[in-house]
C-alpha cells in the first residue's frame, strides 16, 4: 500500500516539476518580451541572439557533460580544458586532410586519449585528481603546439594551405546545416513573424527561429546528448553502476561492480565529450586556432556544478552563459535591458514568496522570510533605478556580463548542491576507507 | 606484501612525474621543434656573424597577419644580410615572453626583436639585464638606451581604409570590430572613423571590441568576431573593418554569409592573399597593410651597421609604413580619392587623431 502510494506521489511530484519548468520558461519569455517592448531593444529576443547563444552554449554544455560523466563515477575532471584542446587540434588536423567526418572521429579520439591519461593517473595509480587534471591542462596546449610545429612547419604542404605554428589549414569540405522547412527556411514564416515585433508572439518566433535556422549537425548531436546522458546514467543498469562508483565505490565493489573498469569507461567518455566540444569549435571557425577553447572547459565545469551534477540543469547553466555572451557581443546596448529584466524577475520572486507565506497555515520562514522579501524588493528597486539612469554601460561592464550573470544566478538558484559522495576521493580496491 | 603496499603509491608518484615530464616536453617542445626548424635552414645560409633573434606575440607564427609580416622581414634579413635567424613563439597565454627573450640573449643573438606591444614590459627588463644586446620592440616606444621602438601610424592607414569604405558603401553604414580594447587598437578605430566621417559626414559606424584591455583572447576568437560582425551586417552595415588578429577570420566568414554586396576590410598584411579560402578572398575589399616586415628589416640592417637604440622610429604614410592593399582591384575606382587623402596626410593638411 505505502509503496504504491509513494510511487504515485513520486510520479505526481515529477509531473508537477515538469509543469513548474514549463511555467518558468513561459514566464521568462513573457518577461523578456515585456522588457523588449519597454526598452525597444529587439536584440533581446532576436533570432540572431538565440542562434549565437546556442553556438556559445554548445561547447560549454559538452564540456559540462564531460565533467558530469567523470564526476558521477567519482573522478574529478579538471582536465576538461586540456582534453578540449586535444580535441580541437585533432579535429583541425584530420579535417584539413580528410574532411568533417574524419575531424569528428579524430576530435573524439583526441579527447578520449586525454581522458585515458587522466584515468590511468587517477584510477590505476591513485594520483590526486586535481594534480592529474592540471597536468593535462598543461599537457594539452604543450602537445598540440609541438605537433603544430612539427606537422605545419614552414616548408610543409600544410603551410602552403595556410597552416602554421598556431593554426591548421582550413577544413576540407562543408558541414551540413539544417533548418525547419517553411518555418525557418524558404518562406521563413518565423522570421516574418519576428519582424512584426508583436508582443510575445514575435519573441517566441525569434527564439524558435534562432534555435532552428541553419543548425549545424553537431548542435543537434550535442543537444541530443543531454537526454541521452540522462537516460544512460539514470535509467540503465550501467548508469546505476557508474553512479554507484561515484557515491560509494566500496559498496559497489562488494556487490560485484567492476569499479576500476567503470571509472575508466566514464573518464574516457568524459574526455571524448570534451573533445566533441573542441570539434564543434573547429567546425564553427573551419579550422584549428590555438587558444580557441578560451577556458570553456572550466566554464563547462562551472555549468555542471551549477546544474547540481544533473544534465538538465547543466544545459540550463550553459544556455544562460551562452545567451549572455551572445547578447553582449551583438549589442552592448541590450545589456542595460537586462537590468529591467532582473528587476522584474526579482519582483516576481518576491510576489511568489509573499503569496506562499500568506497561504501557509504555519508561517514557514519566520523573520528570515521577511528579510528575503525585503532584500529582493530592494534589489528590484536598485535594478530599476539602474535601468532608468544608465544610458550606456561602460564597455568594461559589458564584457563581464556573462560572468556576473552566471555568478548571480549561481548564488541565488544553487543553494542546495549535492555532489556525488565519493567524488574526488582516491579509491583502492580492498583497502579500508 | 611490502612491495604491494609501497609499490602502488610509488608507481603513482612515478606516473605523476612522468605526466609532468611529458607536459614539460610539450611546452619546451615548441622551442625544441623550432630550433631544429630554423637551425637547419639558418646554418645553410649564414655566412656573416649576424645572429638575429625574434620573439613572436601570442597568435604567433602563422597568423597570416601581423606576426607573419614580421617573419617576412626576418626572412629578408636572412637572405639579404646573410643573417642567422631564430624565432620563438610564446605559450598560449603568453606568460613566458620574458623567458623567450632571455633564451635568445643568452644564446648570443644580437639584435633581438619582440613582436607586439605585449612585449613592452619584458623588453624593458631584459634589455637592462643585457645592456650590450640591441633590442627592438614592434608597436611600442623605446624604453632604454639599447631598445629601438618600431611604431606604425595605424591611424593614418586606417584613415585611408575609412575613406575607401565610405566611398564604396551603398548603405552609408560601416562597422569596426576590434580585438582587444587597448590604446593600440583604438588607434585603428579612430583613424577609420575620422576617414569615413571626413568623406561622408552622415555615415553611420558601429564599433565593437571583443575583449577588454589586458585580455588578449580577443585576438584569437574567430567565433566572437563572427557574432559581432553578423550583427553589424544584419543591422545594415555593408563594409566591416577589423583589427582583431585571428578573430578577423570570423568577420570574413560573416561577410561571406551575409550575401552579395557585403565586404570586409583586412588588417596588418594583405589578407586577400594570406587567407587561403577562395570564398573569403572574394569579400575582402582591401587590407590596411602594416609593413612590419620593412620595420624589422630596416632595424636589423641598421643594427648590423652598428646603430644604437634609444629612439623610436614611427613608420607612417611618408615612410610607406602603412597603406592599402589593392589585391582584387576592388578599390581601383576610388583610388584617386584615397591617394588624394594620402597626400594631404603626408603634407600635414589632414591631422589624423590617434584616439577615438
Amino acid at each position: 500500500m505505502t509503496a504504491t502510494a509513494s510511487v504515485a506521489s513520486v510520479g505526481a511530484r515529477r509531473v508537477r516539476r515538469y509543469h513548474l519548468t514549463l511555467l518558468g520558461i513561459a514566464l521568462l519569455i513573457v518577461l523578456l518580451s515585456l522588457v523588449r517592448m519597454l526598452t525597444g531593444d529587439n536584440d533581446l529576443t532576436s533570432s540572431g541572439t538565440f542562434a549565437a547563444a546556442l553556438g556559445y552554449a554548445v561547447p560549454i554544455g559538452l564540456a559540462g557533460l564531460g565533467g558530469l560523466w567523470a564526476e558521477r563515477a567519482g573522478v574529478v575532471n579538471i582536465g576538461l580544458e586540456g582534453m578540449m584542446v586535444l580535441g580541437t587540434w585533432c579535429a583541425g588536423y584530420a579535417g584539413y586532410l580528410y574532411g568533417p567526418v574524419a575531424a569528428l572521429a579524430a576530435g573524439l579520439l583526441g579527447g578520449a586519449i586525454g581522458g585515458l591519461v587522466h584515468a590511468v593517473a587517477t584510477v590505476t595509480f591513485g594520483v590526486d585528481h586535481i594534480v592529474s587534471g592540471v597536468a593535462i591542462n598543461v599537457l594539452g596546449p604543450g602537445v598540440t603546439r609541438f605537433l603544430s610545429e612539427v606537422l605545419y612547419r614552414d616548408d610543409s604542404a600544410a603551410a602552403e594551405l595556410g597552416g602554421g605554428t598556431t593554426t591548421s589549414p582550413t577544413m576540407r569540405g562543408q558541414t551540413p546545416d539544417f533548418s525547419l522547412p517553411l518555418l525557418s527556411d524558404g518562406p521563413d514564416w518565423l522570421k516574418r513573424l519576428e519582424d512584426t515585433h508583436w508582443f510575445v508572439l514575435s519573441d517566441l518566433a525569434g527564439v524558435l527561429g534562432g534555435l532552428t535556422r541553419d543548425v549545424g549537425v553537431l548542435i543537434i548531436l550535442a543537444v541530443a546528448l543531454v537526454p541521452i546522458s540522462y537516460l544512460v546514467l539514470w535509467h540503465t543498469p550501467f548508469g546505476l553502476r557508474l553512479r554507484a562508483c561515484g557515491e560509494n565505490p566500496h559498496a559497489a565493489d562488494s556487490l560485484g561492480v567492476r569499479v576500476y573498469r567503470t571509472k575508466y569507461i566514464a573518464v574516457i567518455i568524459s574526455g571524448a565529450l570534451a573533445g566533441l566540444g573542441g570539434v564543434f569549435l573547429v567546425f564553427v571557425t573551419t579550422k584549428y586556432v590555438e587558444g580557441q577553447t578560451n577556458g570553456r572547459g572550466f566554464i563547462g565545469l562551472a555549468a555542471m556544478i551549477f546544474g547540481n551534477w544533473r544534465p538538465g540543469m547543466l544545459a540550463g547553466g550553459a544556455s544562460l552563459f551562452g545567451y549572455a555572451d551572445g547578447l553582449q557581443l551583438r549589442s552592448s546596448q541590450s545589456v542595460t535591458g537586462l537590468f529591467l529584466f532582473g528587476a522584474l524577475l526579482l519582483l516576481c520572486y518576491a510576489a511568489l514568496r509573499i503569496r506562499r507565506d500568506l497561504t501557509a497555515q504555519v508561517p514557514s520562514g519566520g523573520s528570515r522570510s521577511y528579510t528575503v522579501v525585503a532584500v529582493s524588493a530592494l534589489g528590484a528597486a536598485i535594478f530599476f533605478w539602474l535601468w532608468l539612469t544608465v544610458e550606456t554601460l561602460p564597455n568594461e561592464f559589458v564584457f563581464i556580463t556573462p560572468h556576473v550573470l552566471t555568478l548571480l544566478v549561481l548564488s541565488v538558484a544553487a543553494q542546495r548542491l549535492r555532489m556525488p559522495k565519493a567524488d574526488g576521493l582516491r579509491y583502492r580496491r580492498g583497502e579500508e576507507r | 606484501m611490502l612491495r604491494i603496499r609501497f609499490g602502488k603509491p610509488a608507481l603513482g608518484a612515478l606516473a605523476g612525474a612522468l605526466l609532468l615530464a611529458i607536459s614539460a616536453c610539450g611546452g619546451g617542445g615548441g622551442g625544441g621543434g623550432d630550433a631544429a626548424n630554423t637551425g637547419a635552414s639558418g646554418s645553410g645560409a649564414a655566412t656573416s656573424d649576424l645572429k638575429v633573434g625574434l620573439a613572436f606575440d601570442i597568435g604567433g607564427r602563422g597568423d597570416k597577419s601581423f606576426n607573419d609580416s614580421a617573419y617576412a622581414g626576418l626572412m629578408r634579413a636572412k637572405d639579404e644580410l646573410k643573417a642567422e635567424v631564430k624565432d620563438l613563439s610564446p605559450v598560449g597565454d603568453g606568460s613566458n615572453r620574458g623567458e623567450l627573450l632571455r633564451r635568445l640573449a643568452g644564446a648570443g643573438f644580437n639584435p633581438i626583436i619582440g613582436v607586439g606591444f605585449a612585449y613592452a614590459g619584458d623588453v624593458e627588463t631584459v634589455a637592462k639585464e643585457y645592456p650590450d644586446v640591441q633590442f627592438a620592440i614592434v608597436d611600442a616606444p623605446s624604453s632604454g638606451p639599447n631598445v629601438t621602438g618600431l611604431t606604425f601610424a595605424e591611424h593614418e592607414g586606417s584613415y585611408l581604409a575609412g575613406v575607401a569604405a565610405a566611398l564604396k558603401s551603398k548603405s552609408g553604414h560601416l562597422g569596426f570590430v576590434g580585438g582587444v580594447e587597448s590604446d593600440l587598437i583604438r588607434k585603428f578605430e579612430a583613424g577609420f572613423v575620422k576617414g569615413a566621417k571626413d568623406t561622408k559626414p552622415d555615415i553611420k559606424i558601429d564599433s565593437k571590441y571583443l575583449t577588454p584591455d589586458g585580455d588578449f583572447k580577443g585576438f584569437k576568437a574567430p567565433d566572437k568576431g563572427k557574432t559581432a560582425a553578423e550583427k553589424m551586417f544584419e543591422d545594415g552595415a555593408d563594409i566591416v573593418y577589423h583589427a582583431a588578429g585571428d578573430s578577423g577570420l570570423g568577420v570574413f566568414q560573416a561577410a561571406a554569409a551575409a550575401g552579395a554586396g557585403k565586404w570586409a576590410i583586412g588588417v596588418d598584411s594583405d589578407q586577400a592573399q594570406t587567407v587561403k579560402d577562395a570564398a573569403l578572398q572574394k569579400i575582402i575589399m582591401t587590407s590596411m597593410i602594416k609593413r612590419v616586415d620593412n620595420g624589422v628589416f630596416e632595424f636589423v640592417k641598421s643594427a648590423q651597421g652598428g646603430a644604437k637604440g634609444g629612439k623610436t622610429i614611427s613608420y607612417d604614410l611618408k615612410l610607406e609604413g602603412v597603406g592599402l592593399a589593392t589585391t582584387g582591384d576592388h578599390i581601383s575606382d576610388v583610388q584617386d580619392k584615397v591617394d588624394e587623402a594620402k597626400k594631404k596626410i603626408i603634407s600635414g593638411e589632414i591631422k589624423v587623431p590617434d584616439k577615438p
